[in-house]
């Protein structure tokens, strides 16, 4: 009886041992997703800011989203889903920095096949210019041979 | 409506609890994110295999996934579905996004190395072009100068042929004023011969004709005017040459004359002569009557007389073109042939008297009429005296 007594009582102990242990360590997690979840909101600020052409909104858009499930599902102490969650969110986060140096890229480009047009606008002119040069230097000297 | 029977009302509930449990073995509607990430595959198919190539292992987790959300949705798995579709998509649009990046940045090595060679080409031909321009503005230049130099000269040909036209007008008015003048000299000329009194219609013609001349001359019709001049001038020459014989005749009838009055004048200065004029038909004798020359019968020159000789023979130098007969006479008393003999070796002592006095005796004529054409009464000593004289004579018409 009293063995089994002292058995009971280690198991008592046991558990809240382990039920405080284990709420440690869920409020350690929560902190660390917390974290987690500001610095990805930080750098959605940066996305933002680096999106000087605005090409990407929708995904940033997208992102917060996400982070905001995340928060609230962090709130709901389903850690698992936000981990998913923040792990889609960083990836979100890669796919929109290569989107955004597409759109610079793209930028350059137009700005490039823009320079070019104009430099082939203006050979073509010069071209012009200079066969009606020729041409013009050609009568005059028809004309006073 | 209501079933008619039992077996209706069977029949009915049977195929509620078909339907209920074909509704529950059915495929779920593809999610939305499945759906798009298949459209997105679909959209870039074609290039799939470049992307694949790119980014092996993003394309791979998409695929992995996708396969993984397909069979999640055909096990109506939905919320695995949706998530493993979301990370597909995620996966493929960046694989997308680093394909676009390289493909982006080799177009834009590419625009930038057709731009290094437009610029190179835009520079030889802004090259060209400005030296063809410049060429071509020698050539304007040259050509403008040429133009200028044409212009100049056509202008200074054109100036050159009005000072042509001006001097030749000039050169016309010249010789019409020279030929007006020639024309007015040769008027002048027969003024001097008097051929308005002896040519009257030559010198009329030539009056009008010099008339019509400085009338052209005025009206600057030059041509007219040397026409009318040289006519002028022939005619005024016509006139001149006719007149003047006539004139020459009249001047020399007139010259006679003064000098026939001259010589009437001079000759009874001398000292010791009598002067008379005898005419005879057309010819005028100027008489000069020498007496007492010579003593009773000699023939030769008494002295004392070389006052009176020197004085015939300075009347004989001054009109030089006179023919001159020296006369001896005597008295009547003699024979005729003696008297005659003596008047005549008188006339030849006074003409010899005369010649030694220099004066030209081709001129003289000597002859000795006796006591012919005696100058007084013979009667009485002092008239006999009066007649042995001689005399000069000078003739004239």
């Amino acid at each position: 009886m009293t063995k089994r007594k002292g058995s009971w009582r280690g198991a008592v102990v046991a558990l809240a041992l382990g039920t405080a242990l284990t709420g440690r360590a869920f409020a350690g997690e929560e902190d660390d997703l917390q974290r987690q979840i500001d610095t990805q909101k930080s750098s959605v600020v940066d996305l933002e800011r680096l999106d000087e052409l605005k090409a990407v909104g929708d995904e940033i858009a997208l992102l917060r989203s996400w982070l905001d499930e995340a928060w609230n599902l962090r709130a709901k102490h389903e850690y698992d889903q936000v981990r998913d969650v923040l792990d889609r969110a960083l990836k979100q986060e890669d796919l929109i920095r290569a989107k955004i140096i597409v759109s610079k890229l793209r930028a350059q480009e137009q700005r490039h096949e823009a320079a070019l047009k104009d430099l082939n606008n203006r050979i073509a002119r010069t071209r012009k210019a200079l066969q009606d040069t020729v041409d013009k230097k050609k009568a005059i000297e028809r004309t006073n041979s | 409506m209501r079933p008619k029977s039992a077996f209706g009302r069977a029949q009915l509930g049977l195929f509620g609890v078909i339907l209920a449990v074909g509704a529950a073995c059915a495929t779920p509607p593809k999610p939305r994110e499945l759906e798009v990430y298949d459209v997105l595959r679909q959209n870039n198919q074609a290039r799939l295999p470049d992307i694949s190539k790119r980014s092996p292992d993003l394309v791979a987790e998409a695929e992995r996934r996708s396969g993984a959300a397909h069979d999640e949705w055909q096990s109506n798995d939905l919320d695995e579905c949706r998530a493993n579709a979301l990370l597909a998509q995620i996966k493929l649009k960046t694989a997308i996004a680093l394909y676009d990046q390289d493909q982006l940045k080799a177009q834009i090595q590419s625009l930038s190395s057709q731009e290094s060679h437009a610029q190179e080409e835009l520079a030889g031909l802004s090259k060209d072009l400005a030296s063809e321009q410049e060429k071509l503005a020698l050539l304007q230049k040259y050509v403008d100068a040429r133009k200028t130099a044409e212009a100049d000269k056509a202008q200074a040909m054109t100036e050159q042929q009005k000072a042509q036209a001006e001097q030749e007008k000039l050169s016309q008015q010249l010789a019409a004023e020279q030929k007006i003048a020639t024309a007015q000299l040769a008027m002048r000329t027969a003024d001097t011969v008097e051929a308005a009194q002896y040519a009257k219609a030559d010198y009329t013609a030539a009056t009008d004709l010099l008339a019509k001349a400085q009338s052209a001359l005025k009206a600057s019709d030059f041509t007219s005017a040397q026409a009318a001049a040289d006519a002028a001038k022939r005619s005024a020459d016509l006139a001149a040459a006719a007149a003047k014989p006539q004139y020459e005749q009249a001047e020399e009838s007139s010259q006679n004359k003064a000098r026939n009055e001259a010589l009437a004048r001079d000759a009874p200065t001398i000292p010791g002569v009598k002067v008379r004029i005898d005419p005879r038909g057309d010819l005028q004798r100027l008489v000069i009557v020498v007496p007492e020359l010579f003593t009773k019968r000699e023939p030769n020159i008494a002295a004392g007389h070389d006052m009176v000789l020197d004085g015939i023979a300075g009347l004989l130098k001054k009109y030089p073109n006179y023919p001159v007969q020296v006369i001896g006479y005597t008295d009547n008393r003699g024979r005729s042939t003696e008297l005659i003999a003596l008047s005549a070796a008188r006339a030849q002592a006074v003409y010899s008297a005369l010649a030694e006095r220099g004066v030209d005796t081709k001129r003289l004529m000597v002859s000795g009429l006796g006591g012919e054409e005696p100058f007084t009464d013979n009667r009485s000593s002092a008239g006999r005296a009066k007649n042995n004289r001689v005399e000069i004579v000078f003739l004239y018409h």
